[in-house]
Parts: structure tokens; C-alpha cells; sequence
């Protein structure tokens, strides 16, 4: 890139590269690039990209670039001056690689992996790129619904990416020369990949799935062993502050808990947990490496480690003095004043998601007023003099007793803290609600999203009730949430509606000033597409968008808790007792 | 207290002025390097750096205090060892008065290419040498100390972080002269006698 292109865009570290810890490249046998869909400082905080460069790595033969979307001054730049996008450390247009992965962590990035591919040169449609192009690869979370991105990205890795991306580079090596074609059929025998080429989906009249051209279901990778897995023994130091600006391990992949809403507690299962030896030698050699003053211990649900309080006290005798932890997922009821300590932050942040006891139970939030009143009184006791609160609107069964509860909440919150007059500074609690979105392989799945008007009428009810000078109501844009139900449960034709919407300049939706739903609205009236067909309530006989893939979860298991939830009745998490899920039958949870 | 001089090129210059303070932080504790941090409730180490310049500027002068016992030698060594590509130490003293590497350094030597010939000793003859900021005119002539030519380009000092930017002298020579792809490098920092800010301390 032109140095004079960098010197007429914001923060242009963000594009020099070159940082302390990355590793030294040179071109190999297999190039790959991992694209992290979202700017630099958002992507550079991000573990899942590290591990997927540390396992190709160790590949012989194989290298692993990078990429982070440019912000907008300079993609604009990029096409005036007719540069294409390159890699950050071997500065190689994205083009010339063998493989090129985006990393799929939230729906609104999906414009954002057209508009690399954009800027790169590379056509967006599948179909349209000959053997002269990279393969389009893609994985993540959101993978688990492949269908809205089917035409654009070659291949998917469903699950770890430990195994899988390791075969996948191997494969590639063993085949150098091939064709794409072959290529890619071979690839997906490989556990976890699915080609979207090799799959049809036969649609009925009135829009549901009829079937699939397959007959036994895509397989999720599975990592097994977390202590023998790949994991980077250092990480890039960001050239600007990222979002997290601190070393991070992994302590669990996947969440004993089974809340109802939530994706990552069913498509992360099993709960598999690295070991306080593994975690504490990671931390070690991060903190070595990059000079941070911070770990983040990252989980799910960092406080449901089976050894948290070894944990930390190995990881105190061991890391420099002044190295302080972070636990960004520390549920109330796993609160402890000796872990509150090590944050300097006056804020703390909860998420209870919903304002009754009785929706807490629907939506399996396994969690009692006893437990947050304790957490709290604690949190208080160390000092704590600002809490943040996590909602959600639209839940199924919430009534308006739900959105009261709140306020409820909120008041016994201000109890608890005035009952002790030596707390003499004024509480600030900021309630941050957002539109409940359902989302595949969760027993919500086939909840409808509420409209617009049922959301407007629900923040009014509670703006009106949580009058008080030190209490901060803040909630979600309508239309983003609508947009990511919608990409959520997509299915095929979704993608015509990305490439139009891309098309009309659509992308960095994720950035609340960039999100234009003018555009968006525009983009599916154009495409013929109707967005209440996908944010209805779904039959449950019906065949789903993302059927096809099996997360070892049986669907039995999602309808029978949905089931559950309509009594409000909790399951509660694994650690009291297998629930069945499923999970079981493929791998022996260790509890 | 530790004196150190080092550059920013290679991708560095990009870097904006706090993420180098975070930077040089974080190369401290790489290295062992022990420094000592303020008091109070939340303590940060005690690392001063020279008056931010204009992002994307390369510069083989820029200084940076830092409250530590090491030695200048092992310093330099540890700091090169392990600072981000682009940092490079050029030069350590040992420093027991806290010398002000922000309000000292009043010009700066910078070395520009890119600018169409142009005769410099009439631009010192001038009165005025007027400057465009925030839509108003200034005149800045008295901030301008020597252009010389120098190789394939100028050599100059003007005031450094006292209302005349490099980037701004050289776009209004530009202006009247004309140009293509220009490249300015700071190489030295001087004093108010037109020192080198280094010889201050010996």
C-alpha cells in the first residue's frame, strides 16, 4: 500500500503490521489468510484467529497471514487508487492465496466478508470464481448456519477448528495441483466440513425446505482435549489499543448451563476445561511474550471452572506481582469477594436477562434472588460503587409483570446498597436492554422475534417506571436485532439479500453509525424477500435452514426444553446431573 | 532516571503518540527492565515522552525519559532486544535532574524531499511566511531558523510544538513550488540556542 494512502486515513497502524510477537512469514507450499471481518482493533482482540494461525503453523509447508476489514476511509481509498487489499504481514494480495478463512462471530459482519472479498478483487459468488482464486473458506460460531453465506464461501468448518483446519491444510499440501472441484470433495469427508456446492436444498412453494440432497447430516469438529490442543505461546501486541488490550486464555470451551436463549451454551457443548498446570504455563508465556499487565481468564462462564479458586492462586504465585485478572463472565451466584479484588473497574457487570423469577426459569437462567442479593452485597463491600444490568425484551411468555420486574429489580438493588451507610457514594446502575433474538440449535429456535412497535411499548413501560437520577436505561437499535434474527435463522436465499444490501453499501453493519436500515429494508423489497418469514414463529414439523448439520444435540432434547420452558421449568446446569442432550452419546462428559 | 533517544521508522511513524507511551510500557516489562510507578489509585509507570509530532513522520530524534536504575549500555541493549519493529534505541544517558523532554525541545531539524528546486535563501529573506490553520492565515516566518540544500533534498529547523507543524511548512511550499511524493524525516530535536537537545545533559 502507498504510503501516502496511509498518511489520509484514520489510525493507519491500524494497517502497517509489523507488531511485537507476531510471527516472522515468508511465502510457503500452502498460503492460507485468515480474515477477521471487522476492523483491526476488534479483530486483534479476538482468540479464535490466533489458534486457527498457531494450529496451520504448525504445519510444515504451510503459512497463515492475516487480515482485518479496513474501515471505510480506507476501502474508499483502496478503490480510487485501484489497490487491492493485501495481508497485513507478507503483503500479499488476498487474491494470491491458496485459502482464504473468514472467522464468522456475529451475523451483521456477513457484508463486511463481501466487502474484502470486494476490495480484494475476488468475485463474491462462488460460481463465479475459476481455479485462478483462493478458496473461499469459512467458520466460527455463526457457521452452525452456513445457508445465508452458501454462495459465497467454497467451504465451511462446522465446530473446533483445532482438527479440522489442521486436515484441511494437510489435505491441500497432499493435493497441491489438484482442481478446485476435486479439491473440495475430497475436503469434505474431513469431520466438520461442509461444501455447499456438494449440497442442494429443494425448497417448497411456499418457502419452507423440502429436503436436503443429503442423507446423512454434517458432523461439528470436535476438540477433545483442550490440554493437548494447539494454543499460541504468544500473541501479537496490538500497534493501537484494541478492544481488550490483554493476554487471554481459554479456560472452557462450551457451558454447563443450558439458558434457553443462548447459542453458544448448546453449540460449544461438551463442557471440556484445560487443566490449572496448562492455563497457568499459557499465562505465563503470554505475559512473557508481550509485556501485558492483564490475563483474561475467557470462558462462557469463567466462575463454573472446577478449580477457579487453584486457578487463580497458582496463577497469583506465578505471574509477575503486578499482572492483574480479568474475568469477563463471572455469573452472580459464582461471585466471590477474593476475585473482585483483582479488577481495578468500579463497575460491575450482571446479566439476570429478565425481570421475574418466573422468566428467569423459563429461560433456564438458573439463578435466585438470594444469589444476587449476596453477590451484590459483596460486590459492594469491595468497593463497588457501579453496577450494570443486562435485559432482555421479547422473551417467549413475557408478560408485562416481566418488564416491571425490572424496575423491581433495580429498586432492591438500591436497598441493598443503602443498608449499609458506610457505602456513601452514590449507586449508578445502568439497565441495558436488548431484543431477544432466536437463534438456531437453541430450544428457542423456533421462537418469533417481537415486532417493532411490541418493542417500542416495552421500553416505554420500563423508561416510565425507572425514573431515577442515578439509573441509565439504554437499549438496542430495533432494526439491527431484527437484521440479525434474520441472518440468524436465514436460509439460502438470505444471500441474494447480502449481496444486494452489500451492493447498495451495506457493510461494518455491526458499527451502530455505519448500520443503515433504509438500505437494508430496500435490499429485501428489491430481492423479493419478505423478513417476517424469517422472524416468525417456526413449525416445528417444519424442515429447518440448518437441519443438515449435526452440532450432537438431539432436536428431541432443544423441543422437549422449549416444552420445559412454556411451565417454567428449570433444567438446571450438567453439574447437577446429565440432562441428556445428546452430547453424551458422542463423548463421555467428564463430570 | 534514564535519558533515551530512539526512532520511529518502518511502519512506526504510524503509531500514534499514547500507543507509543503503551508501547515503550510493555517493552519495560518485556525486557525486566525495572521502573518505578506513580503513587496513587491507579499507578502507571513512570515514562515521559517528547511532544507528539504529526502521524506518519519518521524520526531518528525522539526522546523519552524513563524513572529506572539501569544502566545506559545494558538499556540500550535490552530496549532493541525487545521493542516493536520500528522502535530502535540510538542512545541512553543517565539523568538525575528531571529534564523537561517536552518544554526543552523548541525545534526541530528535519530532512524533506519531494518539493520542486526552489531558492531557500529567499524564503529567509522574507518577512512573511504565511500558514493556513483552521481557516485563518498566520504568519510563522519567525519560526523558521535555516532551509538548506542538502543531497536530493532540504535540510531545515523550524519550531517544534509551538505553532508550526512540519507537515504544514512543507504543504505551503508545496503550494508555491510545487512537488510530488514528499517525505519528511525528523533528525534531530534542539534547544532554544539551537542545540541538540542532547548535549543539554552533557
Amino acid at each position: 500500500m502507498k504510503e501516502s494512502i496511509l498518511k489520509r486515513v484514520e489510525k493507519p497502524s491500524r494497517y502497517v503490521g509489523g507488531e511485537y510477537g507476531v510471527r516472522k512469514k515468508s511465502k510457503a507450499d500452502f498460503n492460507y489468510c485468515i480474515c477477521f471481518p471487522d476492523v483491526y482493533e476488534v479483530g486483534m482482540s479476538n482468540l479464535s484467529i490466533r489458534i486457527v494461525e498457531e494450529v496451520i503453523s504448525r504445519v510444515d509447508g504451510a503459512v497463515c497471514d492475516r487480515c482485518f476489514a479496513p474501515w471505510d476511509d480506507l476501502g474508499k481509498e483502496l478503490k480510487k487508487e485501484g489497490e487491492l487489499l493485501t495481508s497485513l504481514d507478507l503483503k500479499m494480495p488476498l487474491k494470491d492465496f491458496d485459502m482464504v478463512g473468514f472467522t464468522l462471530q456475529y451475523e451483521m459482519s456477513f457484508t463486511t466478508i463481501l466487502y474484502m472479498l470486494d476490495l480484494a478483487g475476488i468475485p463474491l459468488k462462488r460460481e463465479e470464481r475459476g481455479e485462478d482464486y483462493p478458496i473461499i473458506q469459512a467458520g466460527g460460531p455463526c457457521a452452525v448456519n452456513p445457508e445465508p453465506l452458501a454462495d459465497f464461501i467454497d467451504l465451511f468448518v462446522i465446530g473446533d477448528g483445532e482438527d479440522s483446519m489442521r486436515e484441511l491444510t494437510e489435505l491441500k499440501l497432499k493435493l497441491k495441483g489438484v482442481s478446485k472441484s476435486r479439491f473440495l470433495i475430497e475436503a469434505s469427508k474431513i469431520q466438520g466440513v461442509y461444501v455447499p456446492s456438494l449440497v442442494e436444498v429443494k425448497y417448497k412453494e411456499n418457502g419452507l425446505i423440502e429436503g436436503f440432497s443429503i442423507k446423512e447430516p454434517i458432523k461439528k469438529a470436535l476438540c477433545a482435549d483442550l490440554d493437548k490442543a494447539p494454543f499460541p505461546p504468544s500473541q501479537a501486541v496490538a500497534n493501537c489499543e484494541s478492544v481488550f488490550d490483554r493476554a487471554v486464555i481459554e479456560v472452557m470451551r462450551g457451558c454447563y448451563r443450558g439458558c434457553r436463549f443462548c447459542q453458544a451454551g448448546f453449540i460449544y457443548r461438551p463442557v471440556r476445561a484445560r487443566g490449572v498446570k496448562t492455563l497457568t504455563e499459557q499465562a505465563c508465556s503470554l505475559i512473557k511474550n508481550t509485556g501485558f499487565d492483564e490475563v483474561g481468564l475467557n470462558s462462557l462462564s469463567t466462575g463454573d471452572y472446577p478449580n477457579l479458586k487453584e486457578l487463580i492462586k497458582e496463577l497469583k504465585e506465578n505471574l509477575p506481582e503486578d499482572v492483574s485478572l480479568a474475568l469477563p463472565s463471572l455469573r452472580l451466584d459464582s461471585f466471590d469477594g477474593e476475585f473482585v479484588q483483582e479488577t481495578r473497574k468500579s463497575s460491575l457487570t450482571f446479566a439476570p436477562e429478565a425481570g421475574t423469577q418466573r422468566l428467569r426459569d423459563v429461560i433456564n437462567k438458573d439463578i435466585t434472588e438470594e444469589d444476587v442479593e449476596r453477590g451484590l452485597n459483596m460486590a459492594f463491600d469491595n468497593g463497588y460503587t457501579g453496577i450494570k444490568l443486562y435485559f432482555m425484551f421479547g422473551l417467549p411468555t413475557e408478560t408485562d409483570e416481566d418488564i416491571i420486574g425490572i424496575c423491581n429489580i433495580v429498586d432492591k438493588i438500591r436497598k441493598i446498597y443503602s443498608a449499609n451507610p458506610q457505602r456513601a457514594r452514590r449507586l449508578r446502575i445502568s439497565v441495558s436492554a436488548s431484543t431477544f433474538i432466536p437463534k438456531p440449535f437453541t430450544p428457542f429456535q423456533w421462537e418469533r422475534q417481537i415486532g417493532e412497535e411490541e418493542v417500542s411499548r416495552k421500553v416505554e413501560l420500563l423508561r416510565s417506571r425507572l425514573f431515577h437520577k442515578n439509573t441509565y436505561l439504554s437499549w438496542n437499535d430495533f432494526a439491527l436485532s431484527q437484521m440479525e434474527a434474520v441472518i440468524a435463522r436465514g436460509d439460502r436465499k438470505i444471500g441474494k439479500v447480502l449481496q444486494k444490501a452489500y451492493e447498495k453499501g451495506c457493510y461494518l453493519d455491526g458499527w451502530t453509525d455505519k448500520f443503515n436500515p433504509t438500505l437494508w429494508n430496500e435490499a429485501f423489497l428489491e430481492t423479493g424477500v419478505d423478513k417476517e418469514f424469517y422472524t416468525r414463529e417456526l413449525g416445528e414439523d417444519e424442515i429447518l435452514p440448518w437441519d443438515f448439520i449435526d452440532i450432537f444435540v438431539d432436536k428431541k432434547f432443544l423441543l422437549n426444553e422449549r416444552k420445559k420452558a412454556y411451565s417454567a421449568t428449570v433444567t438446571g446446569s450438567c453439574k447437577s446431573g446429565c440432562k441428556g442432550c445428546g452430547i453424551q452419546k458422542v463423548y463421555g462428559c467428564n463430570l | 532516571m534514564i535519558l533515551f533517544r530512539f526512532s520511529k521508522t518502518d511502519g512506526a511513524e504510524f503509531i500514534a503518540h499514547l500507543d507509543i507511551l503503551r508501547h515503550i510500557g510493555r517493552t519495560m516489562r518485556r525486557a525486566g527492565i525495572k521502573v518505578a510507578f506513580s503513587q496513587g489509585f491507579n499507578p502507571h509507570m513512570l515514562i515521559y515522552l517528547s511532544a507528539p509530532m504529526g502521524i506518519g513522520i519518521k524520526s531518528y530524534a525522539e526522546y523519552c525519559i524513563v524513572d529506572t536504575d539501569e544502566e545506559p549500555n545494558s538499556f540500550i541493549e535490552k530496549f532493541n532486544e525487545f521493542s516493536p519493529m520500528g522502535f530502535t534505541c540510538l542512545g541512553a544517558w543517565k539523568t538525575d535532574k528531571k529534564v523537561g523532554v517536552a518544554s526543552d525541545i523548541v525545534k526541530a531539524e528535519y530532512f524533506v524531499t519531494g518539493i520542486n528546486d526552489f531558492d531557500e535563501k529567499k524564503i529567509l529573506l522574507r518577512d512573511e511566511f504565511i500558514i493556513e490553520k483552521k481557516g485563518e492565515e498566520k504568519n510563522v516566518r519567525h519560526l523558521i531558523y535555516s532551509i538548506e540544500k542538502k543531497d536530493n533534498g532540504i535540510s531545515c529547523v523550524i519550531g517544534f510544538a509551538n505553532g508550526i507543524r512540519i507537515e504544514k511548512f512543507v504543504e505551503t511550499l508545496v503550494k508555491e513550488f510545487g512537488g510530488g511524493e514528499i517525505t519528511a524525516v525528523k533528525t534531530r530535536g534542539l534547544t532554544e540556542d539551537g542545540n541538540d537537545f542532547e548535549n543539554s545533559l552533557r
